[in-house]
């Protein structure tokens, strides 16, 4: 896996966005937030190539969780990603 | 060479070139921005030759009710261009001015000389915001919306129910950022509604609004404010990398200092005291 380096992150008063590119004139844009966590993981395997067990060990280096816990949080942030075009 | 000087959105803009100087200043409104020289700030050279480029085409609409097919794009060295199907052209380069070919037809012109102001502005956190503004009191309400959602419908109503109400603009307003002050000016773009006015003002709120059988009215948190507020800023600045940082950097800058609200409406007198008791609740 990769991470969709066509979809730029960018800063609003502090907070991680990536825009999703809407067609025509939609009443909102779409916007997809990224917290602290996520912004670490995108930022630690930006340009990479990548698997699953690289993201649990990102988050068991980091944070004090088991490796169970770990699976479970990159396993939903995978799918977040994926599922937003972000992780391809 | 003839020249002209205007002032809009805060800036002093310089009209230089033959002809299209005077039809420039012909165009509804535009005598109202015309000011003293000033510090310029931008240079909008009309009547230039400019050779057609090799561009990656990146956004294409129409204008003039579908009669003028128009392209944006961006050149190899980043200049960024605009066609106006056969009527003419603009290239900006970031640091220069704007170029603009002679032009005949008026109303490509007006939407020519919009374009140069978009482009130019984005660089000094001035954006075209396509609104309806009534100003209350001192303080500004931008209504924002897709076309047909009763942006100008709003506004009426606030003339119509509020005392001390005026219309600033009735189509493509400026917000500009100088410091950190945001305003709204009037501009010499106002749609069908000719209503020019060299005005600013503190804004009290935008309000996006949307057609609902109830009057209902939520502040945005900043995400939903920042999707709220993109759509209404010049489309073509989205299609480009470079543009929308700017444009982001924009959106974010205004959100930070003004609050954003989803309002659900019906065309009647209470929809526009709703809005009213809400932005300005110390009335």
């Amino acid at each position: 896996m990769i991470i969709n380096d066509k979809m730029k992150v960018r800063t609003v008063v502090g907070e991680n966005i990536v825009m999703m590119q809407g067609e025509g004139h939609t009443d909102m844009t779409r916007v997809v937030a990224l917290n602290t966590s996520a912004m670490e993981l995108y930022n630690a395997l930006l340009g990479k190539e990548f698997e699953l067990a690289d993201v649990v060990k990102i988050l068991t280096d980091n944070y004090d969780v088991d490796e169970e816990v770990a699976k479970r949080d990159a396993e939903a942030w995978l799918a977040d990603m994926k599922k937003n075009n972000l992780v391809l | 060479m003839a020249q002209a000087t205007l002032s809009i959105g805060g800036h002093t803009v310089i009209l230089s070139g033959g002809s299209s100087v005077d039809m420039a200043m012909s165009l509804p409104g535009m005598k109202v921005f015309e000011c003293a020289e000033a510090e310029v700030s931008m240079q909008w050279h009309l009547d230039s030759v400019i050779a057609a480029m090799e561009c990656r085409w990146i956004h294409e609409f129409d204008v003039s009710d579908g009669a003028v097919h128009c392209r944006f794009g961006v050149d190899a060295q980043g200049g960024y261009h605009y066609d106006f199907g056969s009527c003419g052209r603009l290239h900006y380069m970031e640091g220069d001015g704007v170029y603009i070919s002679p032009m005949s037809n008026a109303s490509v012109m007006r939407f020519a000389l919009w374009t140069a102001f978009a482009m130019m502005g984005m660089a000094v956190g001035a954006v075209p915001v396509h609104s309806s503004v009534v100003v209350c009191e001192g303080k500004a309400v931008m209504c924002l919306g897709e076309s047909g959602t009763g942006k100008s419908t709003h506004t009426r109503l606030w003339l119509e129910n509020i005392d001390h109400t005026h219309l600033l603009n009735d189509d493509s307003p400026i917000i500009a950022i100088h410091g950190d002050k945001v305003r709204v000016y009037g501009s010499p773009w106002s749609g069908k509604t000719h209503c020019y006015r060299q005005e600013s003002f503190p804004i009290a709120g935008l309000l996006r609004l949307e057609q609902r059988k109830e009057n209902t009215i939520r502040r945005l948190r900043v995400l939903e404010a920042f999707a709220a507020l993109q759509p209404s800023c010049p489309p073509s600045m989205a299609k480009d990398e470079h543009c929308l940082d700017l444009l982001v950097q924009f959106i974010s800058n205004v959100i930070e200092h003004v609050p954003v609200y989803r309002m659900g409406c019906l065309p009647n007198a209470e929809a526009a005291q709703l809005s009213h008791e809400t932005l300005m609740p110390w009335k």
